[in-house]
């Protein structure tokens, strides 16, 4: 009887001895917390793995913009023509009717300061 | 008259023979630089370099010393922090196919492609014979991982500008963190509009 109880101890220890995960001698014993936490969440850490991130910004480049600036006044314009085209002639702004985003803006000639100077007139 | 409908016919078929888009095959290493972008060019060179570099560093030397077999690396994320869409994959693979090829380094699959291997072995599980069946949990372990970015520095005024390239490969031990191996290559062009 003492016998068989002494085998069956010895199964059990050697059952737990080969469940327990073999740990390095200077492993930090609350490894478990870190383990635990990235086992459930590792699916996600791995979604970029073997792939390229694209976080690109927009350098500022003065020839570009300068090409964008052109780009956006042919396209205001042809969308003024457009509109009056549609509309007898006359921009009418409904959210603001004193203002007109299409209107030639006023300029003085430069002949006109020539005359009277730029301080003087 | 006719010799003048003649020739303006051959006039014609010769302005629309040279409106027509024409493709010329060119060698892939001798790429021109175009636009002043990022391109082949750029990209063949960063391999070469990385692969250069990566490949005679003590890496290597100390981990086989260390272990007595060669190290096994798994391909992590590239990121692109430049003003410009690149795509590391291209000189990430010549990277890879170059530690395969000099059989110093072996490569593990890693991200779409381990998932898609993984799949396939769960399929096999229900569809394939017992004696051709692949069983779980008899991957390589990856020693380290290949992680990277991208920068660019640009600095433009008028028609005139430099783009400055950085790409940076880092090669990190998994089980300890530490960096083992940086492969740096900068790549500067001058661009005038």
């Amino acid at each position: 009887m003492q016998k068989i109880l002494l085998l069956n101890f010895l199964v059990l220890i050697s059952i737990a001895a080969g469940a327990q995960e073999t740990t390095s001698p200077d492993q930090n014993p609350n490894y478990r917390q870190s383990l635990e936490k990235y086992i459930a969440q590792k699916d996600n850490l791995q979604t970029t793995m073997n792939t390229t991130v694209q976080q690109t910004y927009k350098a500022y480049d003065w020839y570009e913009a300068k090409q964008e600036r052109k780009r956006q006044r042919i396209e205001d314009r042809r969308a003024r023509r457009l509109y009056e085209a549609q509309n007898f002639g006359y921009y009418y702004n409904p959210y603001n009717y004193l203002y007109d985003p299409y209107s030639t803006p006023f300029r003085y000639s430069p002949y006109y300061f020539h005359r009277h100077g730029w301080r003087h007139w | 008259m006719k010799s003048i409908f003649y020739s303006a016919i051959t006039a014609l078929l010769l302005l629309t023979v040279s409106c027509s888009r024409q493709v010329t095959r060119i060698d892939p290493a001798a790429t021109p630089d175009i636009s002043g972008s990022w391109n082949n060019t750029d990209s063949r060179l960063t391999a070469e370099a990385m692969i250069n570099d990566a490949l005679t560093a003590d890496w290597l030397t100390n981990h086989s010393q260390a272990k007595g077999k060669k190290p096994v690396v798994i391909v992590g994320m590239v990121t692109n922090n430049s003003h410009e869409h690149i795509e590391a994959e291209t000189f990430m693979n010549d990277l890879e196919r170059s530690f395969i090829t000099t059989s110093k380094v072996s490569v593990v699959q890693s991200g779409k492609k381990r998932e898609e291997l993984r799949g396939e072995k769960a399929d096999q599980q229900t569809n394939a014979s017992q004696s051709t069946m692949k069983k779980f949990g008899l991957e390589n372990g990856a020693d380290y991982i290949l992680q990277g970015s991208i920068n660019s520095i640009v600095d433009a005024y008028k028609r005139k500008k430099t783009v400055t390239y950085q790409i940076n490969l880092e090669l990190t031990n998994i089980e300890t963190n530490e960096v083992v191996w940086i492969g740096e290559k900068k790549i500067a062009k001058m661009v005038k509009n």
